[in-house]
């Protein structure tokens, strides 16, 4: 039943995400070789914001649902070794949105998911490390930080 | 509702005029084709003639017996009566056979004529009545749908067919405003649209948005 549910209120966020979406970002479920498409796997994109050092970068995330969703949150993932303070090295996201036990509501969208993390990038939450060079470079050294994001917005150009 | 209803009902009577004329284009073929035997029975029994006053008895049988079914008896009791005579009654008969098939001829030719002439005509209200029917019919078979063009903050609808090409929306959108075609990319879910693709294609939906970039130099 609660599948059922999961499944359900995906189509409903699909159905919201291809009507009206913010500009840049892409959230789409994924399709499996046989063509079928799997609700509970989508593949986005977070474009970095204009005017930060993110910018140009669009940066993949893929967001994994449970059949406990909305009860639970997705796991949100960017690349293994994703270059973020608040990013573990698996590529997880550490945020309390996102975090069943603090800050994450069943009411909260695949929109709100998606933008919440674009504001992280640019303002990670030193109190919540989940990487140690992130993480360091953040606290220690502010000029080679700025030039690992800048580096890394690189590394993933827009698609289009 | 009343105003509604009866916009409803008169593409109803539209139809219907134009079905009547599908049913006289078929009556037409019908009555076209019945006279083209007729004066084909009329035309073999020409030749027949024409040997008769040249050829001996044995070989008018001959040529009877061959189609002895289509010509009317008529015409070989002419015959008949043909060989007793004298040349120039003969010739006269004959001269006077020949008027009268060029007649008959004429008259089917111009029977023929005017059949082509219907057949064309037929043909052409019925292409005509293709031609308005054709964009009538796919409209309501050949689906239209709104797409949203998004440029970062601004939006715009666009009302396309979904077997239109993009290549129309982009051009359309590039009129509007008033950007250079080449330096702008659109997509969808992340992928590239491409000119020759078309909403079916991509599987879109109506409402959908697609996103448009402006390439930076």
């Amino acid at each position: 039943m609660s599948g059922g549910i999961a499944r359900g209120r995906l189509a409903e966020e699909r159905k919201a995400w291809r009507k009206n979406h913010p500009h840049g970002f892409v959230a789409k479920p994924e399709t499996l070789p046989d063509g079928t498409v799997n609700l509970m796997v989508w593949h986005c994109t977070i474009p970095g914001k204009a005017g930060t050092d993110w910018e140009g970068g669009f940066f993949p995330l893929t967001l994994h649902f449970s059949e406990d969703y909305p009860s639970k949150p997705p796991k949100c993932k960017f690349p293994q070794g994703f270059f973020h303070p608040n990013v573990y090295p698996s590529g997880t996201v550490c945020l309390s949105i996102l975090n069943e036990d603090s800050g994450w509501r069943p009411a909260i969208t695949v929109k709100q998911i998606l933008v919440g993390i674009q504001d992280l990038l640019d303002a990670p939450n030193p109190a919540d490390p989940a990487q140690t060079e992130g993480y360091h470079l953040f606290i220690q050294d502010g000029t080679e930080y700025k030039r690992r994001v800048r580096q890394q917005a690189k590394q993933y150009p827009s698609l289009v | 509702m009343a105003d509604s209803n009866t916009d409803d009902l008169e593409p109803l009577f539209d139809y219907r005029r134009v079905q009547p004329i599908d049913f006289v284009r078929i009556d037409d073929d019908s009555s076209d084709t019945s006279p083209v035997p007729s004066p084909k029975r009329r035309k073999i029994p020409d030749p027949d003639v024409v040997k008769i006053d040249d050829e001996d008895e044995d070989e008018v049988e001959v040529i009877e017996e061959e189609d002895w079914l289509a010509p009317p008896p008529m015409v070989s009791s002419n015959a008949y009566s043909n060989i007793g005579e004298d040349s120039t009654i003969k010739e006269l008969r004959l001269m006077k056979q020949k008027l009268v098939s060029f007649a008959e001829s004429s008259k089917t030719l111009s029977l023929e004529e005017e059949s082509v002439k219907r057949k064309v005509s037929a043909s052409l209200k019925s292409s005509l009545d293709a031609a308005v029917e054709q964009p009538k019919d796919p409209s309501s078979e050949r689906a239209k749908i709104v797409v949203s063009v998004q440029k970062e903050d601004e939006c715009k609808h666009f009302r396309i067919y979904m077997d239109d090409k993009f290549e129309r929306l982009f051009n359309m959108y590039a009129d509007k405003t008033k950007l250079d075609l080449q330096s702008l990319v659109f997509s969808f879910d992340g992928d590239k649209i491409s000119p020759a693709d078309t909403p079916a294609s991509l599987e879109m939906e109506d409402d959908d948005l697609i996103e448009v970039h402006v390439k930076k130099r």
